[in-house]
């Protein structure tokens, strides 16, 4: 069982259901320790205050805001949850949405709601919760603060619990006219198009998450094995820098003639 | 213009359309730097040996692995990249998929795609093709060291091409690993019709516009006021009492919204779908 990293209340009207959050991805990454070269003691990062060089606990450290050059303001945690107590420890759900209309590039990180008691009110209040969302077939959206931030979060139904995702506020995507995104003179001439689309069908299958495995993990581990065994690891070549194809159809024509073994 | 963080081709076929990635999303959180409460002295990260309890400086620092415990295989950056050997700078392409049936929660970091000069003609293409087809690709590509499922998916009307690095299917947690209590008495009939009631009142249509940050706000007036010297009142946030009587909660949330089952506080903003 994940641990919970907030304990709250889900709050939907004057209903109110104790909740924990729990991630819904786990992290499989391969992680190394820092260790002291010469004799591999693991070694562990300590708070040192500047002032006098002594270690500090973490329950002494505070957070500092620079509010002018060289003007610190100090706030504790504490404080810092006063800021907006009522967002520090209840989910208040203010609306519900059409799922489909929330744009995925928001989205951060899913995590479960999970009743957090044992008493059969709650469990029969989230319950309910879950049934009335699965038949309307809409995301729950509120607010929930962690640590130091604020962070909008859609509510669903999965596997007959209810995920929570983490969301960024709308203004904190960056502007598309930032970027010099291909004008009108870049629009695809038909033959292209038609080639384009064919090449995409060709290339066309269902999403099986499965297929996509973290080769990335598998051959990590392989290299810390041919390590242990004191082989030689060579440093890979640099790849190389694929330049944009001179002829457009022709790239085509050749994909198509490939995929279709011609 | 933003400064990418990397650039490299998206590879389709025999196509490759050289493109330049950014981050899709701004950081707007307020960044504090750690502070000693005691005196105000800033924190600085030491690393430490605990067997001698002394500083540890950078140069004489390695990254081990424990193949079991208390035995370490050290290895270093370029052997870490040597897992990973890509032929090019590329997103290869393997699969093209119907976009709608991914479901987000695979999706982990999003960024923005702009041609690189030249590319813009074979861009608009993939776009064009995507959009037509409905469908998103699916490729891998390294990206500093370490190779990744990316989606590549046509988004908004802006022509624009969006990349989202995705979980592997291993690291999606199954409800069932979860161990959640379930009622002795499943929610009545009567409270699931109010319930239901409930969210039709809150209904409304996704309006990006409408969400704000107010924590944020409230933290940086709280950084004033501290900074004139007032003294800050530190409530312990409550957590509200868990509903024992659902029925009555429900009744008292609708008779609270009114009896057209909209909420009072909506105001005229909220559409009714």
């Amino acid at each position: 069982m994940p641990r919970s990293l907030w304990r709250g209340s889900l709050s939907f009207g004057l209903v109110n259901v104790p909740v924990a959050l729990v991630s819904a991805v786990r992290d499989l990454d391969v992680h190394f320790h820092q260790l002291h070269a010469d004799t591999h003691a693991r070694l562990e990062v300590r708070r040192v205050c500047k002032k006098g060089g002594h270690e500090v606990p973490y329950e002494e450290i505070g957070y500092g805001y620079e509010i002018e050059k060289g003007k610190q303001v100090v706030l504790t945690q504490q404080e810092l949850d006063a800021a907006q107590p009522e967002k520090t420890r209840t989910i208040d759900i203010t609306e519900f949405v059409d799922v489909d209309q929330i744009d995925p590039v928001l989205y951060d990180h899913p995590y479960f709601l999970i009743p957090d008691d044992t008493g059969e009110g709650p469990a029969r209040a989230y319950r309910l919760l879950v049934e009335v969302m699965e038949q309307q077939g809409r995301a729950a959206l509120g607010t929930l603060v962690l640590r130091t931030k604020e962070h909008l979060v859609a509510i669903l139904v999965r596997e007959g619990l209810l995920q929570a995702t983490t969301m960024a506020f709308p203004n904190e995507v960056r502007p598309v006219s930032d970027l010099d995104l291909p004008g009108k003179d870049a629009k695809p001439k038909p033959k292209e198009l038609q080639n384009a689309v064919a090449l995409v069908e060709e290339l066309s299958r269902d999403f099986e998450p499965e297929r996509y495995k973290d080769r990335h993990r598998e051959r990590l581990l392989e290299i810390i094995e041919r390590k242990r065994k004191g082989q030689t690891i060579e440093a890979p070549a640099e790849p190389e820098t694929p330049q944009a194809v001179p002829d457009l159809l022709e790239a085509l024509e050749r994909s198509l003639a490939e995929v279709r073994g011609s | 213009m933003p400064r990418s963080i990397w650039n490299g081709a998206i590879a389709f076929g025999a196509v490759t359309v050289p493109v330049k990635v950014f981050g899709a999303l701004e950081d707007r959180a307020i960044h504090f730097s750690e502070v000693h409460l005691a005196d105000g002295g800033g924190i600085a990260h030491q690393l430490v040996d605990p067997t001698t309890g002394d500083e540890v400086p950078r140069d004489k620092v390695v990254k081990g692995y424990e193949v079991s415990p208390g035995k370490w295989v050290v290895v270093t950056n370029d052997e870490i990249k040597a897992a990973d050997q890509p032929r090019r700078k590329a997103v290869e392409v393997e699969d093209f998929v119907p976009g709608d049936q991914i479901d987000p929660v695979f999706y982990d970091k999003a960024y923005n795609l702009a041609p690189q000069d030249g590319a813009e003609r074979g861009y608009a293409l993939l776009v064009a093709a995507l959009e037509k087809t409905g469908r998103v690709a699916i490729g891998r590509v390294v990206l500093r060291t370490k190779e990744q499922v990316v989606a590549v998916r046509p988004a908004g009307d802006d022509g624009l091409l969006r990349m989202h690095t995705m979980h592997a299917s291993d690291e999606i947690v199954s409800g069932d690993d979860l161990d959640v209590p379930t009622p002795k008495k499943k929610p009545a009939k009567r409270e699931v019709e109010m319930a239901g009631k409930l969210v039709e009142g809150l209904a409304t249509d996704f309006d990006p516009d409408r969400y704000h940050d107010s924590y944020r706000e409230r933290v940086l007036e709280l950084v004033k006021r501290k900074a004139k010297g007032e003294e800050i009142e530190v409530k312990e946030p409550e957590r509200p009492e868990p509903s024992d009587d659902l029925l009555a909660a429900l009744q008292a949330s609708l008779d609270a919204v009114g009896g057209n089952g909209k909420p009072k506080k909506s105001g005229s903003r909220r559409k009714k779908r």
